[in-house]
């Protein structure tokens, strides 16, 4: 560069800083964002449960669950003459849950089979995301009073069961939940004087076919016992809107309360033995 | 390299930084006040359902020609530009922000609601003044043209302003499924609440 060139450039930035105060104590605007966007929580199964087996998601503080289950007696192959099962007799489940903390949630639900009232609890425990797997874990655990089998001799005194379980959920990508529930279950044969332990292992699944539809399924991996000599399973399509679930499903089970489902159904898992059942939950804000 | 080159490029440099750096005489920045209360609320309401979503994360600022708002503010160079943070919308329900984080705003893709513009129109009132916003609303990676009316009242060193409008879903490619399209309007009450306060006050 020559001196006349260096003379230009530094007589033009002299020009520059010269002419700024001219034009008043100006800056640019400063404004910077000052907090990152909000994270999207971590997500596996969208319901509180699949068809019996709770998932690990809990509802939020101050929500409520409600929820309305049926499981008909009459099997779907039993055809158009009971109406594929839906002309009854049905067990029923009625349940309600609150949030006590993002994490916590605390039910209440009655099955009218051996009226089993169940009062539990579950707790999410962990959450995370791993590349394209998501995972949520949770602890779940319950007492249940069968208040409906005082008619049998000797079972007074044995109509209290209590549960627990562990429950590993894996989101795949976008659209494949999986879940696993070790569990052990106190006194899963009421006809029993003297309560036995169970241990089963839960298997779940779910794929979301769009925002609003899924398909689900289940197995309860559990010891044969008198009057329980199979493995509870069920399988169906789910739909969720803003504030409802719904399940319509097919089981082999009629037993809906976890202290009953846990222990094994005295169905087997074939066509001729499947049964309709619903769920309908509500959620709503306190 | 010549003179005339040499002289050429310097002056195109500074007129090229001339517009970021200077502003008009007196001009103000306020910034929002992230330690005054903030609301943010959408109201959607049909005859099936009514349910909102609040949210405190708003923030953003505006530059005002002047150092305080008066009704001459708006006839210099004015800017405007505020966001929310969508994924901290809060409805109530879980589930009802899943759907709303995932499902329809995608607040992956589009993280923010950004109204950016220019004031326009300030008239006295009893309170404070009348302020009207024109600018553009993004929302959901779609930008539209939007007039705002807000009511601006002094507090302090700075101002409360007070904000309500309407936005049409459809005008955001938001899409709102046939099994929830009596559940979700799609015409939208948006309220807004906050503070201003000029820029490199304590914070």
């Amino acid at each position: 560069m020559t001196a006349t060139a260096r003379t230009a450039v530094l007589g033009t930035c002299i020009l520059f800083t010269a002419a700024t105060p001219l034009a008043g104590q100006d800056e640019p605007v400063r404004w910077q964002r000052r907090t990152a966007a909000t994270q999207s929580p971590v997500t596996v199964f969208h319901s509180t449960q699949t068809a019996n087996l709770p998932t690990a998601e809990t509802i939020e503080r101050g929500e409520l669950e409600i929820e309305i289950s049926h499981r008909f007696l009459p099997t779907l192959s039993d055809g158009s003459g009971a109406l594929w099962g839906l002309d009854g007799p049905v067990f029923n489940r009625l349940g309600l849950s609150v949030g006590f903390t993002d994490r916590l949630m605390v039910g209440l639900v009655r099955s009218n089979l051996d009226d089993n009232l169940d009062l539990n609890a579950k707790v999410r425990v962990g959450e995370g995301r791993a590349g394209a797997v998501s995972f949520m874990l949770g602890l779940a655990g319950g007492i249940a009073l069968n208040t409906g089998v005082e008619a049998f001799e000797g079972l007074e005194d044995n109509e209290t069961q209590a549960w627990a379980l562990g429950i590993v959920n894996v989101l795949l990508g976008d659209g494949v939940a999986l879940g696993v529930l070790p569990g052990y279950l106190y006194n899963p044969r009421l006809a029993d004087i003297v309560p036995e332990h169970n241990l089963s292992v839960g298997l779940a699944g779910q794929v979301y076919l769009s925002d609003l539809t899924s398909l689900f399924g289940e197995w309860n991996l559990s010891r044969e016992r008198a009057d329980l000599e199979h493995q509870a399973g069920a399988f169906g399509f789910e739909l969720e809107t803003g504030g409802h679930f719904f399940k319509i499903l097919l089981t082999n089970t009629v037993r809906l309360n976890p202290s009953q489902y846990l222990g094994g159904t005295p169905f087997e898992f074939g066509t001729d033995q499947w049964r309709l059942g619903f769920n309908v939950t509500r959620l709503l804000h306190l | 390299m010549n003179l005339r080159s040499v002289f050429s490029r310097a002056v195109h440099l500074l007129l090229a930084g001339a517009p970021a750096m200077a502003l008009p005489v007196g001009a103000q920045e306020y910034q929002v006040n992230l330690e005054a209360n903030r609301l943010v609320r959408f109201v959607s309401q049909t005859t099936l359902d009514e349910f909102e979503g609040v949210t405190d994360q708003v923030d953003g600022y505006v530059l005002l020609d002047s150092e305080r708002l008066s009704q001459d503010t708006g006839r210099g160079h004015t800017e405007l530009y505020f966001e929310v943070d969508l994924g901290s919308l809060e409805t109530g329900i879980g589930l009802r922000n899943r759907h709303m984080r995932a499902n329809y705003l995608e607040t992956d893709r589009y993280p923010y609601a950004v109204y950016s513009g220019e004031l326009k129109g300030v008239s006295v009132t009893e309170t404070g003044f009348s302020v009207t916003a024109r600018g553009t609303l993004s929302i959901h990676g779609i930008d539209r043209p939007a007039e705002v009316p807000c009511r601006v009242s002094p507090v302090q060193d700075g101002y409360r302003v007070t904000c309500a409008f309407q936005v049409l879903l459809s005008d955001y490619d938001i899409e709102i499924p046939k099994v929830m399209f009596l559940k979700l309007a799609n015409d939208i009450d948006l309220d807004v609440d906050f503070m201003v306060r000029p820029a490199g006050g304590s914070e």
